[in-house]
């Protein structure tokens, strides 16, 4: 799936290309309509239309022929059946599939034609079709966005390592997939938004490669196999690396901050790690990961430790004013 | 080597929010620079050691650097105890 174009591009010959197997589609005419945009992931089950109502008729999604729709059609007379199907052809259709197997009224095609729409038939229940539609076309319409970065999976945890280039993003992730965690992405990371969450991806044709400075381009896969590389994962937390410098202190010391970035809406926690010659970088994101999950379990450490110590910071106080009262009285 | 005395004045004391903002502070600065309280020596540029101190409001802290911006790194740490960390 990771060659899903943008919205913008999907033509329905793209639409037949990308999800004509997995919907089990069948053009009546190979080419009639293929030049058809696809405007909207939702669809329209014009039976309602058919019967007369066209005032909300979405004739810029795709039309559904289920059972209804073509029981109904069958039960009218040739006139009638030409005359519904001729009202709701008045407005441009790009595209309908005919499911269930049924055979396609010779109306709807001719209408089809006439109008170079695109008309598929489908050996699968409506339902399930419609299901398995919508999610593909959610995918091709989600909002997308790219960001520099690497995105492993560490600890099922899908982590996104961001920093300037240079800094040290590719060889401690390098480091992390010697460790038996994940690669998805190295440099440039696709990210889409689908139904709330954060969905990263590669660039499927370039593979998992990875510019390791001094070494060029390596293949991933051919070094660690087929275990260390995975096409997609949720992207749930950051780590930016950022260059160590005594001006820079901004950096969290306790914990007890939590940073966030927004991507596409979605805030995911992040954690600023700074750079110095000598720190262990793999070891350090492993463990920032390790935070991240207990943090999700409910285990905030550094609130305990700071609860903890502010506690006995005011039990000193109220031990001190004891004695001052007991020297004062 | 330069010292100096300050009282702690904010409610909570010392706690881990106003320890990162000591560590901070010191940690922009060359000079060595420790904190003192009753005889207790950490630090200032590491956050457990001042964390450890766990001074409550009232206690009084020496604060002591010795460096080429020693009286800079002093004068930065007082102020900011002085001002209780920003908080009440």
């Amino acid at each position: 799936m990771s060659d899903i174009p943008g919205s913008d591009e999907l033509t329905v010959a793209r639409f037949y290309k990308i999800l004509g197997s997995k919907l089990e589609l069948v053009p009546v005419d190979l080419e009639t309509g293929f030049t058809n945009l696809v405007r909207s992931p939702d669809i329209s089950r014009p039976g309602m239309a058919l019967t007369g109502y066209i005032q909300h008729f979405l004739h810029e999604r795709i039309q559904i022929f289920g059972e209804t729709e073509i029981t109904y059609l069958n039960s009218l007379s040739d006139s009638e059946r030409e005359f519904a199907l001729g009202r709701i052809f008045e407005t441009p259709i790009y595209c309908s599939i005919v499911t269930k197997g049924l055979p396609a009224p010779s109306e709807l095609i001719a209408y089809s034609r006439s109008s170079d729409s695109a008309l598929f038939l489908s050996t699968r229940d409506t339902t399930p079709l419609i299901h398995d539609l919508t999610d593909l076309l959610d995918e091709v319409f989600a909002p997308r966005t790219s960001v520099y970065g690497s995105l492993v999976e560490v600890f099922g945890i899908g982590l996104l390592v961001t920093g300037k280039s240079a800094i040290g993003k590719s060889e401690s992730v390098l480091g992390l997939l010697e460790r038996g965690h994940r690669l998805i992405a190295d440099d440039r990371v696709f990210i889409s938004r689908i139904r709330g969450i954060l969905v990263g991806r590669g660039d499927s044709r370039m593979g998992h490669l990875m510019e390791i400075r001094g070494l060029g381009l390596v293949e991933v896969s051919n070094f660690y196999g087929i275990r260390a590389v995975k096409e997609r994962q949720q992207v749930q937390f950051e780590v930016r690396l950022e260059q160590w410098s005594q001006d820079n202190q901004e950096f969290d010391r306790t914990g007890l901050v939590q940073k966030v970035n927004n991507i596409l809406d979605i805030s995911i926690p992040q954690t600023v790690i700074p750079v110095l010659p000598g720190r262990n970088l793999t070891l350090l994101l492993e463990i920032a990961v390790m935070n991240h999950l207990l943090v999700r379990q409910g285990r905030n450490i550094p609130r305990e430790i700071e609860d903890n110590l502010i506690n006995r910071i005011l039990d000193k106080e109220t031990d001190q004013e004891r004695r001052t009262d007991m020297t004062g009285g | 080597m330069t010292t100096k005395m300050v009282e702690v004045i904010n409610q909570l004391g010392i706690h881990a929010r106003p320890a990162a903002k000591i560590v901070r502070n010191a940690s922009m600065f060359d000079s060595h620079i420790t904190l003192t309280v009753d005889g207790d020596t950490v630090n200032a540029k590491s956050i457990m050691g001042v964390m450890t101190l766990a001074a409550c409001r009232g206690t009084m802290i020496e604060v002591q650097a010795d460096g080429d911006d020693e009286r800079e790194a002093v004068a930065g740490i007082v102020q900011l105890v002085l001002d209780g960390f920003g908080e009440d």
